[in-house]
């Protein structure tokens, strides 16, 4: 994707004068400004220039600098699909919030308070996002070991009901960081709903129709939402962290583990952004089996969306005609990769294996076929009295808040913003297939739902020309660059000659080097835009990560969309959002 | 033996084979709806205990049976354990007006395979029908659960609009045949040798919809709606006190409704001797059964309305249509001269 045109800087430079300094790198544009005139900058930005759609916004720590922390803002322009990156001095841990500005930032405005221990100045309800109430350390502060801080350990669940300490069931020698516990828990819950009405329903952290361990408190009037709100974390690894203390080649199987629906997905997003960092050429194969594989994944994660979806809404037979494709699906990738789920499958610089044996004649009795299951899968609902009457007119976005709230994928489709990184800033071999980009047109969840089911059949159809290509390729094409040096020789390769076996030592030990720099890169992956921010200081790590994830903006919407609606279209507008707890936790 | 005496005597055999029958049916129901979901989704379903997974009912009986019971803390016990009463008894109390068969000579007696020939049958089953919410509601009230409670209420809403749709609903066939008593209303349609479906098509589709929302089939299982409630009202029941809840309303109820469904509509055993004595029941069960395998073929194949929604219909259009469906039949009767 483009970043801003000079001449778009030039205007913006006469416009602030001295107080902009502008540093323009080979993948990211950024503008930097005091803290005094951010808010004017970005306010310039979203009025003037049509900045209007919010990517993203995070932090990073420098500890020697006395200001310390680093606001960094990424925007996009729909109009002439350009993104820039604004960054901002943080003084005294605090910044002004831009939620005023785009309400989206407000979880990513939350993260960074949670994260940092940024304050942000008026941000409506600066409360933790991922950590529980009462936690008083910020973990992505450099000086927040990776262990985490020892403290000791509470007892368990079972000891506080019973009261029963002797023999405690936990080893006390073995210290670990702080877990919450149950009273966390409720000082949480309690801090983040303030009941107003009739009755407050948990929804979760364990339950079905959530999709995974996100807690929905809904205060309800009768069975109407009057509000609602998110509490997240209970899944939250830490993966940023665990970037941070990791070479670029050991946090691609964590890719795998966020959205694990779409692995493949994922560690392309993931690859694509430190290829670009590294300055990869990726050989020519390697690119089209990557853009078949992102496309099985694709139609594999839509598959079980429609599965999961059609569960939700009581519809019991799609799921299990869902999962029937899925598993071919899954047959193809574990043939390839050697897993089904996190499949690991992608390297930087290319692929881990060449195709296996058959896979193509496999893949293609799969294209083939596929269409009849999307006929049988629209029959089933698509005209379905009931399921219309489920999904038309619940849970309407509106184009304004598509950008506003940095929506994405599908749910931005779905409401008409042909929004699409695939084809706005090409990544493996899109820019060399053809396909159209379905839309929606008033944004319901019935639209979303529609938007999905064309996208598997564009899959399909890439997935078609794909197959093609690598069929005219020669089979000892090669599926790796391995001439430059941060990439990763074939295993074969390494156990029969000198060179390769010294090069993968080399990474091994110390690392790819990479030079320093940002980075911003982003793909489409099948819940949004999964972007990748890194900030290299060079040496093997980066010196900070950001993962920017689809399925949580497109989650952040949801509180408003809900209000007013009864807990039923709450399941129906969730299963149309289609978080991936995995990747809004991280 | 005194004549009270005998007459109790076959009375109680007779309960005591319909209670027998209606349980090992409700049980094996379970059977064939895992083994029809199976081959709906394209996979084999219980194959494992027994030949074809015949066991299977047993193996889940057992399970359940041998079960350690929870209660929820704050839970109201009582209560908690009358609903358990309250969601079988009527479920198995409706059988009681089904007339499975013509009656028959035995031993000089004449037998009649009902237990209770009464002139107010009808009337009965609609108020075992709406006995069959005091246990969903008891349960959701004494859980102490949130998901079990708004799963109760659900129920309830749904059961005081779908009651009403189903009373206006079946008084057509009522003013056709001119009786309360089910056995009446199959010798009125076998009198005049035509189902009263083909008289009246429209009631027919509002009872088999009140038959859904009844027994809490897809598309209307809003009170169990596993993907919002859990599974509603019954959610904080374990062991065998859980098992009974569907085997009430989704077995023993939705065979009764059936049943009551063909003895409306279908003219009840009546049918082609091809059995000899054996005739009438055949016809009877095989009705019965398929009514209950559309019902069941519905429920794995249809996505679920809203609570909002079923009220919706019931009070805006179905009891509308039920309103004009007997209005309708009630002049054409005067007209024609209550033939």
């Amino acid at each position: 994707m483009p970043w801003i045109s000079r001449a778009t800087v030039e205007r913006v430079k006469q416009e602030f004068k001295d107080d902009l300094k502008v540093s323009s790198g080979d993948h990211a544009v950024s503008l930097e400004v005091p803290k005094s005139r951010l808010k004017d900058l970005l306010k310039h930005l979203r009025d003037r220039e049509r900045f209007v759609h919010f990517v993203d916004m995070t932090c990073i720590d420098f500890p020697e600098d006395p200001r310390r922390f680093q606001g960094v803002y990424i925007l996009y322009n729909p109009d002439e699909n350009e993104r820039v990156i604004v960054k901002t001095w943080a003084e005294d841990c605090r910044l002004p919030t831009v939620t005023d500005l785009w309400p989206g930032a407000k979880w990513a405005e939350r993260e960074a308070y949670d994260m940092f221990g940024v304050e942000f100045e008026g941000h409506e309800n600066l409360r933790r996002m991922f950590m529980w109430e009462g936690y008083e350390h910020f973990p992505l502060r450099k000086d927040f070991p990776l262990e985490g801080i020892p403290e000791q350990e509470l007892p368990s669940l079972t000891e506080v009901l019973h009261g029963r300490t002797d023999p405690p069931s936990h080893d006390y020698e073995v210290l670990h960081t702080k877990v919450p516990t149950l009273e966390d828990l409720e000082r949480t819950e309690k801090a983040r709903l303030k009941k107003r009405t009739q009755l407050v329903l948990n929804w979760g952290p364990l339950h079905p129709g959530t999709h995974g361990t996100i807690w929905f408190l809904f205060d309800l009037e009768g069975e109407f939402v009057s509000q609602c709100d998110i509490i997240l974390g209970q899944l939250h690894r830490g993966m940023e962290k665990i970037a941070e203390n990791v070479y670029y080649f050991q946090f691609l199987p964590y890719t795998d583990r966020m959205d694990y629906i779409s692995a493949i997905c994922n560690e392309l997003s993931y690859v694509t952004a430190v290829e670009k960092l590294l300055k990869i050429e990726v050989p020519e194969k390697a690119r089209y089996i990557r853009t078949m594989f992102a496309e099985l994944q694709r139609i594999n994660s839509h598959l079980l969306w429609l599965g999961t979806g059609a569960l939700d809404l009581g519809a019991l037979t799609v799921f299990l005609y869902a999962f029937r494709e899925r598993e071919k699906i899954m047959d193809i990738i574990e043939g390839n990769a050697g897993y089904r789920l996190t499949s690991c499958f992608l390297r930087i610089g290319g692929v881990h294996y060449d195709l296996a044996e058959g896979t193509l004649d496999v893949v293609k009795a799969f294209i083939k076929d596929f269409p009849n299951k999307l006929k049988e899968y629209h029959m089933l609902l698509t005209r379905n009295r009931i399921w219309l009457r489920r999904t038309k007119d619940v849970g309407v976005i509106t184009r304004e808040d598509v950008h506003a709230y940095g929506l994405s994928g599908p749910v931005a489709r779905g409401s008409g913003v042909p929004y699409n990184l695939r084809k706005l800033e090409p990544y493996a071999a899109y820019d060399e297939v053809e396909f159209d980009i379905p839309v929606g047109e008033v944004g319901d969840v019935y639209d979303r739902y529609l938007v999905r089911m064309e996208e598997m059949r564009e899959s399909i159809r890439i997935i078609e020309q794909c197959v093609k290509k690598l069929e005219k390729l020669p089979k000892d094409a090669p599926y790796l660059n391995k001439d430059h040096p941060a990439v990763m020789p074939p295993k074969e390769d390494v156990f029969m000659s000198l060179e390769d076996m010294v090069q993968t030592f080399r990474i091994v030990v110390h690392g790819e080097n990479a030079p320093p720099g940002d980075v911003y890169s982003s793909a489409e992956n099948p819940r949004g835009e999964l972007g990748f921010y890194i900030y290299s200081k060079g040496g093997g790590k980066p010196y900070r990560l950001r993962i920017r994830s689809g399925a949580l903006y497109n989650l952040s919407i949801f509180p408003k969309l809900i209000e007013g609606r009864t807990i039923a279209d709450a399941i129906a507008l969730l299963g149309s959002l289609d978080p991936v707890v995995g990747e809004t936790d991280r | 033996m005194s004549e009270l005496g005998i007459a109790l005597l076959i009375t109680l055999v007779k309960i005591g084979v319909l209670v027998g029958l209606a349980l090992g049916v409700g049980a094996y129901l379970t059977w064939v709806e895992r083994k029809l979901a199976g081959h709906i989704q394209a996979r084999l379903g219980p194959n494992v205990v027994g030949p074809f997974g015949l066991l299977q009912p047993l193996a889940d009986g057992i399970k359940l049976l041998t079960k350690e019971s929870i209660i929820p803390r704050g839970a109201d016990v009582p209560v908690y354990y009358l609903a358990v009463v309250l969601a079988l008894a009527p479920a198995i109390l409706l059988f009681a007006v089904i007339p499975f068969g013509p009656g028959f000579e035995l031993f000089g007696r004449e037998i009649k395979p009902i237990i209770a020939d009464v002139n107010i049958g009808l009337l009965l089953i609609f108020a075992m029908g709406s006995l069959l919410v005091y246990g969903t509601i008891f349960s959701g009230w004494a859980s102490n659960s949130k998901y079990a409670f708004i799963g109760s209420l659900r129920k309830a809403a749904v059961i005081i609009a779908y009651e009403v749709v189903l009373g206006f609903a079946v008084l057509g066939v009522v003013l056709l045949a001119g009786t309360l008593s089910t056995v009446g209303i199959v010798e009125a349609q076998i009198e005049r040798g035509v189902w009263f479906v083909f008289y009246q098509p429209v009631a027919f589709i509002l009872y088999l919809f009140c038959m859904l929302a009844e027994s809490g089939r897809v598309p209307f299982d809003i009170q169990e709606a596993e993907a919002e409630l859990v599974t509603g009202y019954h959610v904080e029941y374990g062991g065998m006190r859980f098992g009974v809840f569907p085997l009430a309303e989704w077995y023993l109820n939705t065979v009764a409704l059936s049943a009551i469904a063909v003895v409306l509509f279908f003219g009840g055993w009546s049918g082609p001797n091809i059995l000899g004595p054996f005739s009438p029941y055949f016809w009877f069960l095989a009705k019965t059964f398929g009514l209950v395998f559309f019902v069941l073929w519905l429920h794995w194949t249809l996505p679920r309305f809203q609570a909002r929604d079923i009220t919706e219909i019931a009070w805006k259009i179905m009891l509308p249509l039920a309103l004009v469906n007997l209005v309708v039949t009630a002049v054409v009767l005067y007209v024609l001269g209550g033939e």
